[in-house]
């Protein structure tokens, strides 16, 4: 079993990082959004869960997952709860802070100036958050196994440090976490539950799916490249009902890119089948007139991969 | 001879007086909005040149510029493909307000890359002026502040864009025939 936690000073594109690694280490990667729904899925409310008691919320939470999944989590402060963990890694990006207003220029649209307030206001709400759920407003560097220069190193240079540290700590040679070490771990949590009348539901799950083929895994590789934020078949649209409303058929697009807001969907196959998806595409814009959805045809997405330098062969899937 | 040779063109798309008239309302924009400040303009080689050049002929405002050059190539190692900027800039930007002039958006994956790289180098603001913006296959949302042109998904030529490197120096925007 491996929860790895990733973390770093504001405008280190830390999401980025833990994308990579859970990609390059095949670990379930585990965002701040993820997690706080799943905390919301399992206390009703993450609101519900008292400040003091978020350790013990995300300890519960974690502990669920790890029986199944090899994790890499992002969230303020994991990195003090991952420890409880019998095979962890704390890793943290750190940079100056002219690379990281850089970054926040660049990621939300700003100049220098308001760039350098949105700095000190995410600065500020971190130690806040940490000062308010963990009790102390920083972290020392001896809280991390691993600290990494993010700008002086590329993305992919850091990753590879996570990968060496991972095995070198044989990380990836332990298996899941074991039963009785959950129930310990559950034990534990549920004692410090009581005091703030918390009962969780149990039922943390991850539905995770794999690329359907290759040309997926290279359109990933190729976002990731490039930092842009992509989640894989995160939503189905129902597209076709039967005559008491039920939905019969569903359009479940690629990937979905949050930056710009757009649905990309990838049809590499022959072009026989091509004609079924484009009609799916079309009914799905004219049932969703808000969505955005781009298709990439597979000599499209030949040009793409050519024009940025991707050693693999494009397949059709 | 093939260099003799008409080049393949469908259509034009924008004329040379639509170029030039286009690129002198953009001017003015980036007269009035970097008024009183330091200006820096990036082109990326080789195709933002003709551009560029035109760009800052109509400028009333005084502009420093600067080139930038990008290689992409494979990664032997894993899958994943590699961009590496082969010409950097001349000087630091560290302070100026920077605007990154390409000859077309497309993805906007090079554009986005080549900002994040000099995001880093302490700027006093970003921006990004464009001739042409294919926005149809848009990957990586973008700050471009100017375009002279948004444009279907064609495969265009001219004032700059090439094909095998040819047909740069035509003075107008065409479209290639389908098939070539």
């Amino acid at each position: 079993m491996a929860v790895i936690a990733i973390a770093g000073q504001p405008g280190c594109r830390v999401d980025q990082l833990a994308r990579l690694a859970a990609q390059r280490l095949q670990l379930e990667l585990i965002t701040e959004s993820k997690l706080r729904q799943l905390l919301n899925d399992e206390f009703g409310s993450e609101s519900a869960i008292p400040a003091k008691a978020l350790p013990h919320a995300l300890t519960c939470l974690l502990a669920q997952l790890a029986r199944r999944h090899h994790l890499c989590v992002v969230f303020p402060g994991v990195e003090l709860i991952v420890p409880r963990f019998p095979a962890s890694l704390r890793a943290c990006a750190v940079a100056a802070e002219h690379f990281r207003l850089g970054n926040l220029m660049l990621d939300d649209h700003l100049e220098r100036e308001p760039a350098r307030a949105l700095l000190a206001q995410l600065e500020a709400q971190r130690k806040q958050t940490l000062k308010r759920c963990f009790g102390r407003a920083t972290i020392p560097p001896d809280r991390y196994d691993l600290i990494a220069n993010a700008e002086t190193l590329e993305p992919d240079q850091i990753v590879d440090m996570i990968e060496g540290a991972a095995y070198a700590q044989g990380l990836l040679r332990h298996g899941l976490l074991p039963p009785e070490r959950e129930a310990e771990l559950q034990f534990e949590m549920r004692l410090q539950f009581s005091r703030h009348g918390l009962t969780p539901a149990g039922t943390a799950a991850l539905v995770t799916r794999p690329f359907a083929n290759h040309s997926e895994q290279v359109f990933a590789n190729l976002l990731d490249f490039y930092r842009i934020a992509w989640e894989y078949e995160p939503k189905s649209f129902p597209v076709e009902w039967d005559k008491a409303g039920k939905p019969t058929e569903f359009f479940t697009p690629d990937f979905y890119l949050p930056e710009p807001d757009l649905y990309v969907e990838l049809t590499t196959m022959k072009q026989a089948h091509v004609t079924r998806k484009n009609r799916k595409v079309k009914r799905l814009r004219s049932l969703y007139p808000s969505i955005n959805i781009q298709v990439f045809y597979q000599k499209d997405f030949q040009n793409l991969v050519f024009k940025h330098g991707l050693s693999e062969q494009v397949l059709p899937a | 001879m093939s260099g003799a040779a008409s080049p393949p063109i469908e259509r034009v798309l924008f004329t040379e007086e639509q170029v030039n008239a286009r690129i002198r309302e953009i001017a003015a924009a980036i007269d009035e909005h970097y008024r009183g400040r330091d200006l820096k303009m990036i082109g990326v080689l080789k195709g933002s040149v003709y551009f560029l050049t035109a760009l800052t002929r109509a400028l009333a405002i005084p502009v420093k510029i600067d080139f930038l050059a990008i290689s992409s190539f494979a990664s032997a190692r894993n899958s994943r493909g590699l961009v590496r900027i082969a010409k950097d800039l001349d000087e630091p930007i560290e302070g100026e307000d920077v605007l990154l002039v390409e000859d077309i958006v497309d993805s906007g994956l090079t554009a986005r890359y080549l900002l994040q790289t000099l995001a880093g180098r302490a700027p006093n603001s970003l921006g990004v002026c464009t001739m042409l913006d294919r926005t149809s296959r848009r990957l990586a949302p973008l700050p471009i502040e100017f375009r002279c042109f948004e444009i279907p998904d064609h495969f265009v030529v001219g004032c700059g864009l090439d094909y095998k490197q040819r047909y740069r120096n035509l003075p107008y925007i065409a479209v290639m025939k389908p098939g070539v």
